[in-house]
């Protein structure tokens, strides 16, 4: 393999923003036929990279070479012209126009000035296929499911006939089954001989089905290596130089504290018919596959949709909770799992979004107590270790770092109850780990945590229990013993649990 | 170069480069036209300024909560016109007639909000609708002619000067005074500047979006009606119209005042210079006696200036 | 779930069948409010009775379509209503000199053009909010208009207003072929991305449409239809006026959010904002008719537009549920 040219390649390639350098030196090369793993933590400098190469960011330095050949100045369209398709996180589609607009949109074919719906079509229908999207070519985007969504993302990437193809986390929305599909389908384009860049937060997808790896971090490349005899705890070492073995702190089982929450017949958006009761000092995991109503259960419980059950008994209130202020004021607090479009209000400073729930509670003669804020601000940036000045905007964070933001800005209520969305999608080794041992901090003073989750090792090591939900139902309850990453997913997938051992 | 690097500073406070702006105009004015720099002109100036500056608070309030009300022109000629309708003739004083008017103004306000809140229709077209509606209903009630005012307490806040201040500024001032506060130093403002930037996340968070909504659009009301009782004190004469000027210049001196037109950012620190400048410019393009073509073109030409220097907005 | 669109039919019929989706309740509301329409006034079905009516639609629908061009494209525009009244005053003004009706038709359209395409170079290139800078364009469109023409005055050449604005349904014709015009232009890469620009911006421009270019495309070409229409009222009226077009800014808004087009851009279709004007025009007209007195409109006005937007919140809410 070594004896190809890479069909892109990056060498000593450096990049800073205002001053602070976040590649340094950086070499990979983009092989024919290679599947390509790029790791790292958030930060480490993943995005910059696949910006660098597919032509939205100009390097400092180094340079970047198309087939061999150094190219001076890589413009977006001179990598789409070298073939370089990339599929990012966030979706490139318009809910308005059809599956097909979709895919062809910027690169469709014309006849005299006007797209040619006739060619669209047959190449469009060819990308569907080979991504397994059968709806009709004719439904506007807006009415797939994410999952789906992500498959019209990837058929887009497709229909450009990419030699290089750069997968940005692709199967972040995906059920297991299209992720299968997924699967297959890298492995069949790089049999063709495309050059495919591989990254995700899940070891074992890319243990699965990568040959080779890059590994980031802060900026420098510490593994560039085939994938052959490397283990999970070995890459996650060299993402974070740290043994993997203690990621997740020691298991305690809970003390049996009172029922926190107890409803029956509880239905809201679409959950229904749930029965679920949960003591203080439990983390109680959430799962299931994607969209099978985990969020609306949360935000039903936390009165930020409109839920009714047959009873309920939430922290002492027998009733559900009418809205957000009487959950809050109840002792419920909910992270949410978009913590840029729902949890953090980006352009403030941190400052203003550790304050925005407590606001009121400091006031001196009628006005807000400024410096008593300022004591307590302070105080809850050295508890999460949010390094820098607070009055910097939220939005100038890392990712693993606004995220204790959004949970830290809940502890001055003191809540009893937290209702956690995915606190740990996108972020880093590093703050994961701090997130879990906040958790467990948590649940040993007597709080009672729902952690949703769609990272199945947190759900088998953290919970107490976990529920497993499966179109809007609760499916299986496992206990900390039983639940197994196998039976979780089998719950989920709808498989009896002993099928699946079998 | 030096000059550069003092703009740059500057452009980094917006309620003080509109400061600095009216500054400037001032004193250039002052050196070069006769009349403009006399005490009497001045306070005229900044009496006008207190219509708007009045007007603005509430449209400060709306749009930092990430709305627009455009039905502000439309509740000063409603408070102009009921007025005098109202006002019973056995209250000398004529306080009842201001306080029900008053009240009037800020129950729009409460439907204007309400709209948003039940019938989840956008500020833009709830309050546009608003305008629209209102402007219909006045003549339908008041028919096409105009009213004069008798009500005392309305004439006094139109001429009273105590110690030489007319009463228009010093109701400006307690508005100013209030609205600040409000914005800086009560948990309400932290809410409203939330809830501008990121409804959803502001809602998360505990922050009671009908109730802000609500209060916010009341204010917007309350603040119009009052800006019209100054309006009819001013004039003595109320009639279908007389609100219109005032939608516009509202707007403009909030944008002017460097807040941004998107919500969540900015203060009223900076609208209260905005409905400054705007009220000296108009006044001097009047003495160069351009034509009213021409002071629209300057109008919206200042709008755009001030856009471009102080805010550019990244949409995406 | 369906297959695939039949592989051998056409995408284009399909993709323009399925636009239709969820439109079926106004275009129901709208044939019922024609045919309330025609019962109360059986003119409606003559020649003249049906020009009439196009004629009051006509300016109404241009200024509706460019409105929600610039809806769909993310942004809006409150300088409409100056923008007919600047196109009226600009052909009132040229027509009846040397340059003639051509010539004047041809100033129109520059107007209408270069006025768009500014303000869509300011609002795509400086990133700036189009609301406030189209407030500023309003002001500055209508102080132009008033240098060109303090007072209601100039002249349309007699055969032109007859043309237009006469017996024969000319009106309805100019409209077709708009709409023809409006399907060509969404079938180029440009006017398909202006869905997509609306609705996804940054992903519109990682798929290499000129997001920028669009932008001010879709603000010219909005400006061209304000424009003409302000020349088909001029026309209509016989003369130029230069506050004429006021009421367009928020007709044009009203008309688009009946056709449920959103204000987030992206979402709704031409079509709807089209049958979303006929229906504001037919309930105009409709009031007018019963006798209403003109003031009576304007709080019709108001309650149509938060009803427009109010029914088919409460009609999704119902869906959900």
């Amino acid at each position: 393999m070594d004896g190809t040219t890479p069909l892109v390649e990056a060498r000593g390639i450096s990049k800073g923003f205002f001053g602070n350098p976040v590649l340094k030196a950086v070499d990979i090369a983009l092989h024919p036929g290679r599947i390509h793993a790029l790791l790292g933590e958030n930060g480490a400098g993943k995005s910059t990279l696949i910006n660098l190469l597919s032509g939205a960011l100009q390097p400092d330095g180094g340079d970047i070479r198309v087939d061999g050949k150094p190219v001076t100045r890589l413009t977006p369209q001179g990598a789409r012209a070298a073939g370089v398709a990339v599929v990012q996180q966030e979706l490139s589609l318009a809910a308005e126009l059809s599956i097909a607009e979709n895919i062809g949109l910027g690169a469709a074919p014309r006849r005299f000035g006007l797209l040619d719906y006739r060619a669209l079509r047959d190449r469009a229908a060819a990308a569907s296929a080979l991504v397994g999207l059968t709806e009709p070519l004719e439904m506007p985007v807006g009415d797939l499911p994410l999952g789906r969504r992500q498959m019209v993302e990837i058929a887009k990437a497709l229909f450009r006939e990419p030699r290089v193809l750069i997968l940005d986390e692709p199967t972040s929305s995906l059920s297991a089954h299209e992720a299968g599909v997924l699967s297959g389908l890298v492995r069949t384009l790089a049999a063709r001989g495309v050059a495919v860049l591989y990254i995700s937060h899940r070891l074992n997808e890319v243990q699965a089905l990568c040959d080779y790896v890059t590994v980031l971090k802060d900026g420098v490349v510490t593994a560039d290596r085939s994938l052959a005899d490397v283990s999970a705890e070995g890459l996650v070492r060299l993402m974070v130089g740290r043994d993997p073995g203690d990621m997740f702190p020691a298991f305690k089982p809970a003390a049996a504290g009172e029922h926190l929450i107890r409803v029956d017949g509880f239905s809201a958006g679409a959950v229904y018919d749930v029965a679920f009761s949960a003591r203080a000092g439990e983390i109680v995991g959430i799962g299931g596959l994607i969209g099978q109503g985990q969020e609306d259960f949360l935000l039903g419980l936390y009165g930020a949709i409109p839920a009714v059950a047959s009873s309920a008994a939430i922290c002492g209130v027998g009733h559900l909770l009418a809205g957000v202020g009487a959950a809050t004021a109840a002792g419920l607090a909910y992270v949410p799992a978009d913590r840029k479009k729902e949890g953090l209000v980006l352009p403030h400073t941190i400052a203003a979004n550790l304050m925005l729930p407590s606001l009121g509670r400091l006031m001196r003669h009628g006005l807000r107590d400024r410096r008593g804020e300022a004591a307590l601000v302070a105080d809850l940036a050295r508890q999460l270790a949010i390094r820098g000045d607070t009055g910097r905007p939220v939005q100038a964070l890392s990712g693993g770092n606004q995220q204790k933001v959004a949970l830290a800005k809940w502890l001055p209520l003191g809540p009893r109850v937290l209702l956690l969305n995915d606190p740990t999608r996108g972020v880093d080794v590093g703050t994961k780990r701090e997130i879990y041992l906040m958790l467990r901090a948590f649940a040993d003073a007597g709080k009672l945590i729902l952690l949703l989750s769609s990272d199945t090792p947190e759900l088998v090591h953290l919970c107490d229990r976990v529920a497993v939900f499966r179109e809007g139902r609760v499916v299986a309850t496992l206990a900390h013993g039983n639940a197994s990453e196998e039976a979780i997913v089998g719950a989920a997938m709808g498989l009896a649990t002993k099928e699946l051992a079998a | 170069m030096k000059a550069a690097s003092i703009s740059r500073g500057l452009l980094r406070n917006p309620p003080l480069i509109t400061l600095a702006l009216v500054a400037l105009v001032w004193i250039v004015a002052g050196l070069s036209l006769r009349g403009f720099a006399a005490v009497g002109h001045l306070r005229y100036i900044l009496e006008l300024s207190a219509i708007i500056g009045i007007v603005a608070a509430g449209q400060t309030l709306v749009i930092l909560v990430g709305g627009i009300d455009l039905s502000v022109g439309a509740v000063i000629t409603v408070t102009a016109i009921l007025l005098p309708l109202i006002s019973p003739d056995w209250d000398p004083t004529g306080l009842l007639g201001v306080v029900l008017t008053l009240a009037i103004a800020a129950v729009i306000g409460l439907a204007n909000a309400m709209g948003q809140v039940f019938l989840k229709v956008p500020a833009i077209i709830m309050t546009l609708a608003m305008a629209t509606f209102l402007q219909g209903l006045l003549v339908l009630i008041a028919g096409g002619s105009a009213v004069s005012v008798t009500n005392e307490a309305v004439i006094w806040l139109g001429s009273a000067r105590p110690f030489g201040v007319p009463a228009g500024i010093i109701v400006w001032i307690a508005v100013a005074a209030a609205v600040l506060t409000a914005i800086h130093r009560r948990p309400f403002g932290a809410r409203l500047l939330a809830l501008g930037a990121n409804p959803l996340a502001a809602r998360l968070s505990g922050v009671d979006v009908s109730r802000t909504t609500f209060a916010v659009y009341a204010l917007a009301g309350l603040f119009s009606g009052l800006a019209g009782l100054l309006v009819l004190g001013m004039n003595r004469q109320g009639y279908v119209g007389i609100g219109d000027p005032y939608l516009m210049t509202s707007i403009a001196a909030v944008v002017l005042g460097g807040t941004s037109i998107l919500g969540g950012r900015g203060s009223y620190a900076g609208t209260i210079p905005g409905a400054i400048l705007l009220v000296t410019t108009t006044a001097l393009i009047t003495v160069v006696n351009a034509s009213p073509g021409w002071r629209s073109i300057m109008f919206g030409s200042l709008i755009l200036a001030l856009l471009l220097i102080s805010g550019r907005e990244a949409q995406r | 779930m369906t297959p695939s669109a039949s592989p051998s039919g056409s995408l284009y019929f399909a993709i323009q069948r399925r636009r239709n989706r969820g439109l079926g309740g106004l275009y129901l509301v709208v044939a019922a409010f024609l045919v309330v329409y025609g019962v109360l006034f059986p003119g409606l079905l003559s020649v003249g009775g049906f020009s009439k009516f196009s004629q009051n639609w006509f300016p109404l629908a241009l200024v509706t379509m460019a409105q929600a061009l610039l809806m769909l494209n993310g942004g809006i525009s409150l300088a409409i209503g100056p923008l007919v009244s600047l196109g009226g005053v600009v052909a009132a003004i040229t027509m009846g000199g040397p340059a003639g009706a051509f010539g004047g038709l041809l100033a129109v359209v520059v107007a209408g053009l270069v006025i768009g395409a500014l303000t869509g170079l300011i609002v795509a290139y400086m990133r700036l909010p189009a609301i406030i800078v189209t407030l500023a364009g309003s002001f500055i469109i209508t102080g132009v208009a008033l240098l060109l023409l303090p007072r209601p005055g100039g002249s349309i050449p007699d055969w032109l207003s007859q043309a237009l604005a006469g017996q024969q349904p000319t009106a309805f014709a100019l409209l077709v072929l708009v709409l023809c015009a409006w399907k060509l232009f969404l079938a180029t890469p440009l006017g398909i991305g202006v869905y997509a620009v609306g609705d996804n911006p940054v992903g519109a421009f990682r798929s290499g449409v000129p997001v920028e270019r669009v932008r001010v495309v879709s603000f010219a070409v909005s400006g061209l239809l304000a424009a003409l229409a302000g020349l088909f009222v001029a026309a209509q009226t016989g003369s130029g006026d230069p506050v004429i077009g006021t009421s367009f800014t928020l007709n044009s808004i009203a008309g688009a959010v009946l056709g449920g087009v959103g204000f987030l851009g992206g979402k709704g279709t031409m079509r709807g904002a089209i049958a979303g004007s006929l229906l504001l025009s037919v309930m105009i007209n409709v009031m007018f008719f019963l006798g209403f007195p003109p003031v009576a409109q304007y709080v019709a006005q108001g309650v149509i537009i938060v009803g427009a937007v109010a029914i088919p919140e409460f009609a999704g809410r119902w869906r959900k549920a």
